[in-house]
């Protein structure tokens, strides 16, 4: 059984059915506004999106761009397996995997490309990473371009990428390590 | 008295009031942005900059006129070429062709001869005024007929019949008017408006007719079709009467209509807020109550004048920027009710009592 509530509306009063005085008192809102943001334009919470960003609260759950992560030794974690071009749902990752000479055993990847224009950031290559060598917490968020091949992101760029991103505010320890390893393998940054 | 003086000086004034008006207006198309924005806690336009220099986005105007001479320039196959080429010329010219009898000064002396500031100084302005602002109603009605689209045909007769039946109350509103000052030229109205009620109010229409007023500015936005009263176009959501117009045809509308923000707050500072009128300030400077006078040149007390139409006028476009972007959309029952069964009535019983206290106190004026 549903209750059926009835509300009762109240009947407008002359001085609102004039219409007039509440069209002041509605102007008197905008033109406060009006005037207070005049004065002052920083207090609009609208942020100037490409200049300006915005510190992402919960970084470890949000997805942003990829990076690859290096062993100390400055070498890649990825072992071009393709687990994580397998799982992606927008055929974006292209690895091709080389032999070292020295290492009967394990792979790399002689190209890792992400095109940025068609993933989808659903992070399911993250998932996949068996060694756990793709990671998207870089906290930057790939905008516009003007070339598509700017945002075909080749296996240096990914490597260069730093955790914590170039807008965070988290630089701080995790990334003063990364800069030393960068340091260390010889990729210009 | 028609000699090649006279010709001259008339190009003269009409370049300086379309060139007046149409920077406005461009301007408008900026400010309502900007306006809206900072109402809205947003920034604006802040993007479209020269060589870096943004401005607050005031390049943003010429951003839209470029754009938009760029764009197709499409008739659609069944349409009636010629009035669809026709209508936003008919809908832009009457509403700069009213400018002609705003006076935006008092006079101005050059040599020997006094130059009334004010295009053609008509003894019958007001009803000019009328009679040419009815004829806006051709462009937005043939602007949806010529279409041959069923929508634009609905939204031009939605525009007809709004617009007519607020013609009959803008009229009827400014009879009051008419009434005090006793004379249907324009020039006439504000100089009758510089003098003063108890020697410190100054006896502009506002304070005589105010109740008219307030109609005016009703009747006014609804002819004006914003947002109130927009239902013959209605941007958001309604399809409008101008459907199918693109590029430059369809800037000539929005231009009209912002032309039109410019005009009614030009009739509305001439007839109730005084013209070109300063308080106290007379052709040779200000007389200041007690018996204070300070003393100007002719040519800065005409200036001053000009200054403080222009501010007047820039203070109601901002204005009705201002009631536009507050008031929610009537429905259209709701705005042909307020039209026939609350301003003309309102509008009437103006009419009478102003009658009534200028038979019982004599002429005021």
């Amino acid at each position: 059984m549903i209750g059926i509530k009835k509300i009762k509306q109240r009947n407008l009063t002359f001085l609102e059915k004039i219409y007039l005085i509440e069209i002041v008192k509605g102007m008197l809102v905008t033109v406060t506004h009006f005037f207070r943001n005049l004065i002052d334009i920083t207090r609009v919470p609208t942020i100037r999106y490409p200049e300006e960003h915005l510190r992402l609260e919960g970084a470890a759950r949000c997805r942003t761009q990829h990076r690859l992560k290096m062993r100390p030794d400055g070498k890649p974690k990825c072992v071009a397996c393709f687990m994580c071009a397998t799982a992606c749902p927008a055929y974006c990752i292209y690895i091709e995997a080389g032999e070292y000479a020295d290492d009967p055993i394990e792979k790399y990847p002689v190209k890792f490309n992400i095109d940025l224009s068609r993933c989808v950031f659903c992070g399911m290559c993250v998932e996949a990473c068996p060694e756990d060598a793709i990671i998207m917490d870089t906290e930057i968020i790939p905008g516009g371009a003007y070339a598509r091949e700017t945002l075909m992101l080749t296996k240096g760029d990914l490597l260069k990428n730093l955790p914590g991103g170039e807008y965070s505010s988290r630089k701080g320890a995790t990334q003063r390590l990364w800069i030393e390893l960068l340091d260390k393998s010889g990729i210009k940054r | 008295m028609i000699g090649w003086q006279f010709i001259l000086i008339t190009l003269v004034k009409i370049l300086a009031v379309i060139s007046g008006v149409l920077t406005l207006t461009t301007l408008l198309t900026w400010a309502e942005r900007k306006v809206s924005a900072l109402m809205q806690d947003r920034i604006g336009p802040n993007r479209a900059g020269i060589m870096g220099v943004t401005a607050f986005g005031v390049f943003h105007a010429i951003a839209d006129a470029v754009k938009l001479i760029m764009k197709e320039d499409f008739i659609p196959g069944r349409a009636n070429r010629i009035i669809f080429t026709l209508a936003p010329v008919l809908a832009l010219v009457p509403v700069l062709t009213i400018f002609a009898v705003i006076p935006f000064g008092n006079y101005i002396r050059i040599g020997t001869m006094n130059v009334n500031l004010q295009i053609a100084n008509m003894q019958l302005g007001i009803f000019f005024l009328f009679a040419i602002s009815s004829l806006g109603i051709y462009g937005t009605f043939l602007g949806g007929w010529a279409s041959r689209n069923n929508f634009s045909l609905l939204g031009g007769l939605r525009g007809a019949a709004q617009m007519i039946s607020y013609e009959v109350t803008l009229g009827l509103t400014l009879v009051g008017i008419l009434m005090i000052y006793g004379s249907g030229s324009l020039q006439e109205m504000v100089v009758k408006q510089g003098q003063m009620l108890w020697g410190f109010i100054p006896a502009w229409g506002v304070v005589y007719q105010f109740p008219a007023f307030i109609l005016f500015m009703v009747a006014a936005i609804a002819e004006n079709k914003r947002t109130p009263f927009d239902l013959p176009e209605g941007e958001s959501e309604i399809i409008g009467y101008f459907l199918e117009y693109s590029g430059m045809r369809f800037a000539m509308f929005m231009f009209s209509e912002f032309a039109e923000i410019v005009l009614i707050a030009s009739i509305a500072t001439t007839l109730f807020l005084g013209g070109w009128q300063i308080p106290f300030l007379l052709n040779d400077g200000f007389h200041l109550p007690g018996d204070i006078m300070v003393k100007l040149p002719h040519f800065l007390v005409a200036m001053l004048q000009v200054a403080s139409f222009s501010i007047k006028v820039i203070f109601m476009c901002w204005f009705l920027l201002l009631v536009r972007w507050t008031l929610p959309r009537f429905r259209f029952d709701q705005l042909m009710g307020l039209c026939w069964k609350g301003i003309l009535p309102l509008a009437l019983l103006n009419i009478f009592i102003t009658g009534v206290i200028m038979l019982i106190f004599g002429e005021k004026l």
